[in-house]
């Protein structure tokens, strides 16, 4: 359900909480008002009912005869009171009690009228009429008490309910809203993290998070930035290395120019000295072409590497074996750099997916950095260990040169950054950061001036992979 | 007479040892250096007659060679192969007083026959 229904409904929810309320608190209202009204009126009754009984008395007391006429008035008034608010009454406490009421009250006068024949003490006829008057005053006397208390119940009641409806919306609204907010926070955390890894430039898919309300919008939004952006980086790269072409024509010209130059001295010498030379010596003319030629394909292949967005050709590989591969190709490098190395590598390390020539260039690459940083000598250690998340292996590159200044360090990766001037491409790290993402894994370099640099790859393991002989 | 002396700059070994062969085999006595500061000390000490160098270099570059042997001897000859020779290092060059300016592929005749050209005009 989105987060718009949920709090739409919830506050439905309360809506007709508030509204039942209020109806119920009217219809109270109008009850206790007809109550009051009928307590009213049944206030005027007694007090008619207590005159008749006093006027009752006098008669006894007196013989007044006019007391009986006043007795029988106040009957009739009383009667006409009745019929007027006869509706009112019935509706309070309902038309069996009236009809009782109107019973008494002509059982009364009857009473009443045969006193007034009787004309005479008639000592059984006065105790008819106090027994008849004390009914009825009874009577009225307890309906007005029964609804008075009716009144009180009301309110009470009324008192109760309106305390636990407050408190029913209150939790209501705290818990709904407390939910929907704890749902957007967590969400928007999320979102936030996953932001802030794009920012770092991971443009990964927000993933485990299925939702149907407007937080999947957003991750489907997100992630089709994120797969956006993902394009857009790998055709900024593709345009950064065709804009670099102008940059590099002047380097791979130059890096040309001297073995083409050295071909056409050999050339030009051979031939003015052919007579001269041994057959030796020309073998070993012709050797030196064959050297510069290849000189001249290297930097071609290097810029064909560069300017190539090739696809990785992976395969379960040994990393171990494509270590001591690069080693070797490096070796009489190292050694006439006089540098000691010592390898460490774990046996026990599961294979990689990986497309060996790509990983190859990156240790190659790294290699002749850390060689080119020890130009009086040094030491190299070169390790590889499961890494602390077991699904990835680790490789270790530590030299003793002369470290970077941790001013350089941020921008190592970047295309075309260099410390060896007109030396360097700036290529060789760019690309082994590009190698190494593109196989999912991790390139980072811990450096300290004067200490050395070492450098670390981090390459997911090959899932159902099978593990080295140990 | 006596043989000349020729010095020859050039951080490509393939360069020295063809220039060396080849201008030997005019009877000039060659020395080359793989860089220029070995070759400087050795000019404070040795007169040369011309001196051939390389432009682009690490560390001294062909323009200060040319000035520090003006400086030394002004009557050596200069020639300097480069190879991307724009308008600017040209003048700067000139107004160096270089004798020659090649650009590579080197054509070992054309050098032979500037060096020639530089003796000469000595003479």
């Amino acid at each position: 359900m989105k987060i718009e229904q949920k709090i739409i409904l919830s506050n439905i929810f309360n809506v007709a909480l508030i509204v039942l309320i209020g109806i119920f608190a009217f219809q109270n209202l109008n009850l206790i008002l007809t109550k009051l009204r009928f307590v009213e009126i049944a206030d005027d009754l007694n007090a008619s009912f207590l005159e008749m009984r006093l006027s009752e008395k006098n008669y006894f007391l007196y013989h007044d005869e006019s007391a009986l006429s006043d007795i029988r008035k106040k009957i009739d008034d009383t009667a006409k009171s009745i019929e007027l608010a006869k509706d009112d009454i019935i509706r309070v406490i309902g038309e069996k009690n009236l009809q009782e009421q109107e019973l008494y009250l002509k059982e009364y006068s009857e009473v009443i009228e045969e006193v007034r024949r009787a004309k005479s003490d008639d000592i059984q006829l006065e105790a008819k009429l106090r027994a008849e008057g004390k009914k009825l005053k009874g009577f009225s006397e307890s309906i007005t008490r029964l609804e008075r208390n009716a009144v009180n119940d009301i309110i009470s009641n009324s008192k109760r309910i309106l305390f636990y409806s407050f408190w029913a919306i209150l939790i209501t609204a705290v818990v709904v809203s407390h939910f929907v907010s704890q749902r957007i926070l967590r969400s928007l955390r999320e979102i936030e993290r996953q932001a802030k890894s794009i920012s770092e430039g991971n443009f990964n898919k927000i993933e485990g998070i299925k939702s149907n309300d407007e937080f999947g919008s957003v991750i489907a939004a997100i992630n089709s930035m994120s797969g956006e952006l993902r394009n857009r980086e790998e055709q900024l790269i593709q345009s950064k290395k065709l804009a670099s072409i102008g940059v590099l024509t002047a380097g791979v010209a130059h890096e040309i120019t001297n073995p083409l130059n050295n071909i056409s001295m050999i050339v030009q010498t051979y031939t003015e000295l052919y007579k001269k030379l041994s057959s030796e010596e020309r073998i070993d003319f012709m050797n030196k072409v064959g050297k510069e030629a290849e000189r001249i394909k290297e930097v071609v292949q290097n810029l064909l590497d560069f300017s190539r967005l090739r696809k990785p050709d992976l395969k379960e590989t040994d990393i171990n074996m494509v270590i001591e591969k690069s080693f070797k190709l490096m070796r009489n490098t190292i050694e006439v750099s006089n540098i000691d190395v010592k390898l460490n590598l774990d046996d026990g390390l599961l294979h990689v997916f990986i497309d060996e020539h790509q990983i190859q260039q990156v240790l190659v690459n790294i290699i002749s950095n850390a060689v080119q940083a020890m130009p009086e000598g040094g030491n190299l250690f070169i390790s590889t260990m499961t890494g602390k998340d077991k699904d990835f292996i680790e490789i270790s590159i530590a030299d003793t040169g002369k470290g970077i200044p941790p001013e350089f360090l941020p921008h190592i990766f970047d295309p075309f950054f260099t410390t060896k001037g007109e030396g360097g491409t700036g290529l060789g790290l760019s690309v082994s950061y590009g190698i190494i993402k593109n196989h999912k894994g991790g390139i980072r370099v811990e450096s300290e001036v004067g200490v050395g640099t070492t450098f670390i790859i981090e390459l997911p393991v090959c899932k159902s992979s099978g593990q080295n002989k140990v | 007479m006596s043989q000349y002396r020729i010095m020859v700059i050039d951080d490509e070994k393939i360069v020295c040892d063809m220039a060396k062969m080849s201008l030997e085999q005019e009877g000039y006595i060659v020395e080359t250096f793989l860089n220029a500061e070995p070759a400087l000390s050795r000019l404070k000490e040795k007169r040369f007659d011309v001196v051939v160098t390389d432009y682009k270099m690490k560390g001294i570059d062909g323009m200060e060679v040319l000035r520090a042997v003006k400086r030394l001897y002004p009557d050596t000859e200069v020639i300097m192969i480069t190879a991307f020779a724009n308008l600017d290092t040209l003048i700067e060059a000139l107004r160096g007083e270089v004798h020659d300016f090649f650009p590579k592929p080197l054509k070992i005749k054309e050098l032979k026959s500037s060096i020639q050209r530089a003796l000469n005009r000595k003479r």
